[in-house]
């Protein structure tokens, strides 16, 4: 007969975050948010305080040495989360220069501890705990040590029932600094600066009890405040948009000769990667997808990430937009990163219940990156198929094909494979002309046409036409006529 | 003993309300010291001694442009405010020009702490302070 202790999780209100922590932040732990200058730590702790800190259970911000407290009150009510009206109520801040300056971390500690007396708080903040050390340091040889004076303050506070937050400034983390066996919980804030680009990230180096997400997650301030993007997969599995379509259900792709040549259209849930080369008519296939969808009372997302903001788009998908049948996602934000852009779409998929997505082109959608992301584009790429497929809904996705006649690719960043279908979309010299064939690679699981097709592209989209069974050797880019007698064609099947 | 001013309360806004017509002096310098200790108490512990310092130099130094008899014999310390100082240079003006010059100088604080934490957090940190006296005072009777 064990009666555990039950420990509260509570939501800090930061989006992504609990996420991350693996289930929000355990009541009463101790816990270090670490990092460089200037990569939030402050603007964290704040947000955490002001989303935690209710009449019953108040919030206690002991200001050290660091930032002056005047300086950080006003930067920090820029922030939306900051709310005036909880200061000196739910909500107090408390200056320890003073002590802190004379070096005694006893003083401080005592101080710590009468304040927490007086008003009871449920929530203790000390920023930065950097400085107490310094502090500490500037005095010679202090008569309490640093370990004994986060030690003994870990246990007070836990004693005292208050869930804490040491704020701390860039820590070696090579030195096993003691503070991190202490601390329950360790969050390291960072920054990636690669070339002009900058991309904030947090680890959750440690949170007893809990199984936390491992790895660098991305975060955004703005003036929202700190948002973090737990990564695609977790989010995804908050549940789908459309809910899971019968295996055997199709999404018809708005060109009926080309749903034939699929074997009925595109199983549902399916991600389609469209490859071509330019002006290959990828972009006309992908609204004709949407419009599809739209007729049959289905709505769509389309995330585009064009070079060309203002070149002007198909005239389909404007009017689909414009009658909210189908949601755009226009990120210019700099510095992207895959977590986000599948946070960015889930949201819009689940706020408009959609069942189709398109993502248009991945060429451009890899330049929307932070440089750091492209390394491992193709792990990201994995992660954002599987994420918007788990939530149910069918993918489409253009790619941008160099035209090389000597070998056959169907894309430049081996997402091919990645990929249940693929069609593929291709130039070719004939009688003088250029004209374009397209032809059905492969669709997982299901038969599927073999056929390399003629089609063209006229006011009201894309016409299949012929195949072209006089010709051989289209995908070379220069067919040549077959001799007349010629023998029944053998392999010619793509699987 | 300096002549009462003869209109009625020409208390500034922060003193209506703590003083009665015809305050001496040394009465208009207790009341702006006591309001100043309510400041300082209410900011204290918020953004440190030094932080109210400060501030306090940087106010005073803004009304001496236009009062400069309040910064008479004022120690230009860095991390204390000199009140002695500031007592006697109220002390001997007569009560209206006291009164004038020392709400002047808490008015600057104030604006200058607005200035920093906008008006809103400033209302917040100093509602103590600001609200009493509008509770003694009676209501904008004199206004025209």
């Amino acid at each position: 007969m064990t009666t555990k202790a039950t420990i509260t999780r509570l939501a800090t209100g930061v989006p992504g975050l609990d996420e991350v922590l693996g289930g929000g932040l355990p009541e009463l732990s101790f816990n270090l948010i670490a990092g460089q200058p200037g990569c939030g730590k402050t603007t964290l702790a704040h947000q955490i305080m002001f989303a935690l800190a209710t009449p019953e259970r108040p919030a206690i911000y002991f200001t050290v040495l660091g930032e002056p407290p005047l300086k950080m009150l006003r930067y920090q009510q820029q922030f939306d989360f900051f709310d005036s009206e909880a200061i000196n109520h739910r909500v107090r801040f408390v200056s320890l220069s003073d002590d802190a300056m004379t070096g005694d971390l006893e003083r401080v500690l005592k101080r710590i501890v009468e304040e927490v007396h007086t008003h009871g708080p449920g929530l203790v903040f000390v920023d930065s705990f950097r400085s107490v050390v310094f502090a500490g340091e500037s005095a010679g040889a202090p008569p309490m040590s640093l370990q004994l004076f986060v030690q003994q303050l870990g246990m007070l506070m836990t004693s005292w029932q208050a869930t804490t937050f040491l704020v701390g400034e860039y820590f070696n983390e090579a030195h096993a600094n003691p503070v991190f066996t202490v601390a329950d919980g360790l969050i390291w804030l960072r920054q990636s600066v690669q070339r002009n680009s900058m991309v904030r990230k947090m680890e959750v180096v440690k949170m007893r009890g809990q199984p936390t997400l491992p790895g660098l997650h991305t975060l955004r301030i703005d003036r929202s405040g700190v948002r973090v993007f737990a990564p695609a997969q977790v989010v995804a599995t908050g549940g789908a948009g459309a809910g899971t379509a019968a295996p055997e259900a199709r999404a018809l792709m708005g060109v009926p000769a080309l749903d034939e040549m699929l074997g009925g259209g595109l199983p549902r849930g399916y991600s389609l990667l469209v490859a071509g080369p330019s002006g290959s008519g990828k972009s006309i296939l992908a609204s004709a997808f949407l419009a599809e969808g739209a007729r049959c009372g289905e709505t769509g997302v389309v995330a585009a990430f064009e070079q060309h903001p203002n070149q002007a788009r198909n005239p389909v998908l404007v009017d689909l937009i414009a009658r909210g049948q189908v949601g755009l996602i226009d990120s210019r934000d700099p510095d992207l990163s895959i977590d986000e852009i599948v946070l960015l779409i889930l949201t819009e998929v689940r706020r408009r219940k959609a069942t189709r997505v398109v993502l248009d082109s991945l060429s451009g959608f890899e330049l929307a990156l932070a440089p750091t992301f492209r390394t491992d584009f193709r792990e990201s790429l994995l992660g954002l198929v599987t994420a918007l497929t788990r939530a149910g809904v069918t993918l489409l996705m253009t790619s941008e094909l160099e035209d090389r006649y000597t070998d056959l690719r169907f894309s430049p960043y081996g997402a091919a494979f990645l990929t249940d279908a693929i069609i593929v979309q291709r130039y070719i010299e004939v009688d003088s002309r250029l004209q374009r064939v397209m032809g059905v690679v492969k669709v997982r699981a299901s038969a599927h046409s073999n056929e390399l097709r003629l089609y063209s592209i006229g006011d009201e989209g894309i016409r299949m036409g012929e195949m072209l069974p006089d010709q051989e050797g289209l995908l070379g880019g220069r067919p040549s006529r077959k001799p007349r007698p010629g023998p029944p064609a053998t392999g010619s099947e793509v699987a | 003993m300096p002549t009462p001013c003869t209109e009625d309360p020409p208390w500034p806004e922060p003193l209506r309300g703590r003083l009665a017509v015809g305050a001496d002096a040394e009465q208009v310098a207790d009341a702006i010291l006591a309001l100043w200790a309510e400041l300082d108490q209410a900011l204290n512990p918020i953004i440190g001694h030094r932080g109210v310092a400060a501030l306090y130099n940087r106010s005073l130094n803004l009304t001496a442009a236009r009062y400069p008899w309040l910064a008479e014999g004022h120690q230009g310390v860095l991390a204390a405010v000199d009140l002695g100082a500031l007592q006697a240079a109220l002390s001997h003006r007569v009560p209206a020009e006291a009164a004038v010059g020392g709400s002047a100088l808490l008015q600057s604080f104030h604006a200058l702490l607005c200035s920093l934490v906008g008006a809103s957090l400033t209302d917040r940190l100093l509602v103590s302070v600001w609200d009493q006296p509008s509770g003694a005072a009676p209501a904008q009777d004199n206004a025209s």
